[in-house]
């Protein structure tokens, strides 16, 4: 079954593939662990799935694309969706979502879908934070999840394309998963990239070589938004980690910033002063669940952390659009954060 | 102009680097000219700080840039045309008066004195906003002293950002106390037609001439809509084109530093009310649409209503602000012996934002 879902999108929101434009090479490189690798593994839960949403779009620009797992074979890797259904979700809809950008997958996935009625698919606008589980499962099935909670407790799966292959070539195939691909991104590179690496090589090792010289770089792991900083490049990767950008630091004076926007973008420069609140409403137009983070900023101000609690301070899925927006450069989400630590 | 600028980066960010560390080393000198050397610097360069929390990328988007674009919409809203309907001469000087009072005098000292980190570019607003709703005839000393007050007094409120009503309104309303009849008188006819060197530095030679408003307060005359459209009616220096204001106006609508449910609500409860009125007690109200394009209406809905600091800040209680600044406009206007009461409205629904935000966002989130 088909299904546009193209003017429900959610309010706010912010297109980063716009801003910040990623091209990957398209010629995946190959890394093997120096010790043994690690093996996926996948447990079926013992509650009864109502709805399986597939997540194909991605929002943010260094995420994996699509294409390196669909590999131009989308038919494929529904039938393998299919097998997957029956072995561990057959009472479950399979939801389909697709930035509506990518044409082919679209039209390949339709096909696929008119002849089966377990299967929706859903046209996504590519816009952040679009693939967050909350918002996805408000868009697609219209139901509001909590934000932090596991899904599989509230009956909803959320699986991405290398998901669904690995669980396919592990769990139906019975071959050992012990390698994924990750996207290597960013200002402090040479080349964005994609590679296929074992799990339980270092990050050391995957990035030996391909860090630009002479400049002052940081790491970050599943993106500079939502991501951690690593300062420890020992770590391990494990199957969590989706993408590592590596962002030039600019922790230096540029003159005539205004004329440089293209120099600066993408580097972890505040760009700008930090100023008071000037309430110009930027923050709550792009909130994506409609809160009003400026409210939260003065509750905080005024020493009264605890109220921030009444502006439905729970709703928040701590996406980082509002810090990211600012233009006073107020910390809105780490504020936000502690106000909510508070409660527990 | 980046290619020009080239060659010059790596000499002035060394001057830079050295003087901020010559400053850094010498305290007296930084007490005296550090938030000084801050402003400018600030105007150049950009920041050194990074991220240090989730997100750790921010939008190319600051103070600066958003103060910026409500200079260049004044420059082209009220400046220009001023320049055209009264001469260079008298445009120019105001302006430079009260950019120098406002900003590099008070401003400044104020930042030596109460030791301020910052010289913020709010200032420049101010005192942009200041001769434009003084009368072309107000003498030089009564706009420098005008934009002094606005930056005394936004500052002692709590600078950018703290001050609870518009420091623009609030210095005008000071002046009107102090100087009734400066401020009564001092409008003239504006210069209409092609212009000539001796226009375009003088303006039209000082022919005082009441305002529409006032005109209708004593005689009943209506001024026609196009006069008031273009600008040729008399009125204060940055109010009278309104084609303009409105323009300029609209983009900043559009690129969102103009929220655009303030203009809307207040034009629109003026036109209702001014309809109803008019309905109801025939001819003593001034006509609708002569209420709509006179006075200040259009400057104060798009440029002095909107200012969102001293505006309220959840979207709702927007309407209720603007709504509001129309509703006291219309009152004013029609039903005491003041022709105009723009700025009174502005200046009165400021101290009320706070009250109306709290509420509004009470029964938002029904607490
Ligand atoms: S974006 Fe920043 S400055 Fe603007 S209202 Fe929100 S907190 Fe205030
Ligand atoms: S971090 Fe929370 S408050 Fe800020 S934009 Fe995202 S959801 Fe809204």
């Amino acid at each position: 079954m088909y299904k546009e879902k193209e003017n429900s999108w959610f309010k706010g929101g912010y297109n980063f593939f716009d801003t910040y434009p990623i091209r990957f090479c398209n010629i995946v490189e190959k890394i093997f662990s120096d010790d043994m690798p690690e093996i996926f593994e996948f447990h079926a839960s013992v509650q009864k799935i109502q709805h399986v949403i597939v997540n194909l779009c991605p929002t943010e620009p260094w995420i994996l694309p699509n294409w390196v797992i669909l590999e131009h074979k989308t038919a494929a890797f529904l039938d393998k969706l299919k097998e997957i259904r029956v072995r561990y979700f057959p009472d479950a809809t399979i939801h389909i979502g697709i930035n509506k950008n990518e044409n082919e997958h679209i039209v390949e996935t339709i096909d696929y879908a008119v002849s089966v009625e377990w299967m929706k698919v859903y046209k996504l606008d590519a816009k952040y934070p679009q693939d967050d589980p909350v918002i996805l499962a408000k868009v697609i099935l219209g139901v509001d999840i909590s934000f932090n909670k596991d899904t599989i407790s509230q009956g909803v799966v959320i699986l991405d394309a290398q998901t669904v292959s690995a669980v396919y070539d592990n769990c139906i195939l019975g071959n050992q998963v012990n390698s994924r691909f990750i996207a290597l991104s960013g200002t402090g590179l040479k080349e964005n990239e994609i590679i296929n690496v074992q799990l339980g090589t270092s990050i050391e090792k995957m990035f030996k070589g391909r860090f630009k010289e002479g400049i002052k770089y940081r790491v970050f792991v599943n993106g500079p938004l939502r991501g951690n900083e690593i300062t420890d490049l020992s770590q391990r990767i494990d199957w969590s980690i989706n993408n590592i950008v590596a962002l030039d630091a600019m922790d230096r004076n540029i003159m005539f910033p205004m004329f440089k926007s293209n120099e600066l973008a993408l580097t972890t420069n505040i760009l700008g002063e930090l100023r008071r609140c000037i309430y110009c409403n930027f923050c709550d137009d792009i909130c994506p669940v409609d809160l009003e983070p400026a409210l939260y900023y003065h509750s905080y101000g005024r020493g009264e952390k605890h109220k921030a609690r009444l502006y439905n301070l729970g709703k928040c899925i701590e996406c980082g659009l509002c810090s990211f927006i600012c233009p006073s450069k107020l910390e809105l989400l780490k504020i936000i954060k502690e106000c909510k630590a508070l409660d527990k | 102009m980046k290619k020009l600028l080239k060659p010059i980066e790596p000499i002035l960010s060394k001057g830079f680097d050295r003087v901020e560390s010559f400053i850094h080393t010498h305290r007296s000198v930084k007490f005296l000219f550090g938030s000084i050397f801050g402003a400018f610097e600030g105007l150049v360069r950009g920041t050194k700080e990074t991220t240090q929390t989730q997100p750790f990328i921010r939008n190319n988007y600051d103070v600066k840039r958003f103060m910026g674009a409500v200079l260049v919409a004044l420059v082209i809203g009220w400046v220009f045309p001023a320049i055209y309907f009264y001469g260079w001469q008298c445009v120019i000087s105001k302006l430079i008066v009260s950019l120098i009072i406002g900003v590099f005098v008070v401003d400044v000292l104020w930042a030596i004195i109460a030791r301020e980190e910052h010289i913020s570019e709010g200032g420049f607003v101010s005192c942009l906003l200041v001769p434009a709703i003084l009368p072309p005839q107000s003498p030089l000393w009564l706009t420098g002293l005008g934009a002094a007050f606005a930056i005394i007094f936004r500052n002692v409120m709590g600078g950018v950002g703290n001050n609870l009503v518009n420091p623009a309104i609030f210095s005008r309303l000071f002046l009107t106390i102090c100087f009734p009849s400066l401020l009564v008188t001092g409008y003239q006819t504006p210069f209409v037609g092609i212009p000539d060197l001796h226009s375009l530095r003088y303006g039209l030679d000082a022919v005082t001439h009441a305002t529409p408003l006032t005109a209708f307060k004593t005689s009943g005359e209506v001024a026609s809509f196009l006069s008031l459209l273009f600008g040729t009616a008399a009125g204060s220096l940055g109010e009278t084109c309104r084609l303009a204001l409105i323009l300029s106006g609209l983009w900043l609508i559009k690129i969102k530093v103009v929220n655009w449910r303030i203009p809307v609500s207040y034009l629109g409860s003026v036109l209702v009310l001014s309809v109803f009125f008019s309905l109801v007690m025939g001819k003593t109200v001034a006509p609708p649409l002569f209420q709509l394009m006179s006075g200040g209406l259009i400057l104060g809905a798009f440029f002095m209503a909107t200012d969102p600091i001293t505006a309220t800040y959840s979207q709702n209680s927007k309407w209720i602000f603007g709504a509001g600044c129309g509703f006291v406009t219309v009152l004013i206007r029609n039903f005491t012996t003041l022709p105009e009461g723009v700025m009174y409205s502005i200046l009165l629904m400021n101290l009320l934002s706070i009250p109306i935000q709290s509420l509004m966002v009470k029964i938002k989130y029904r607490i």
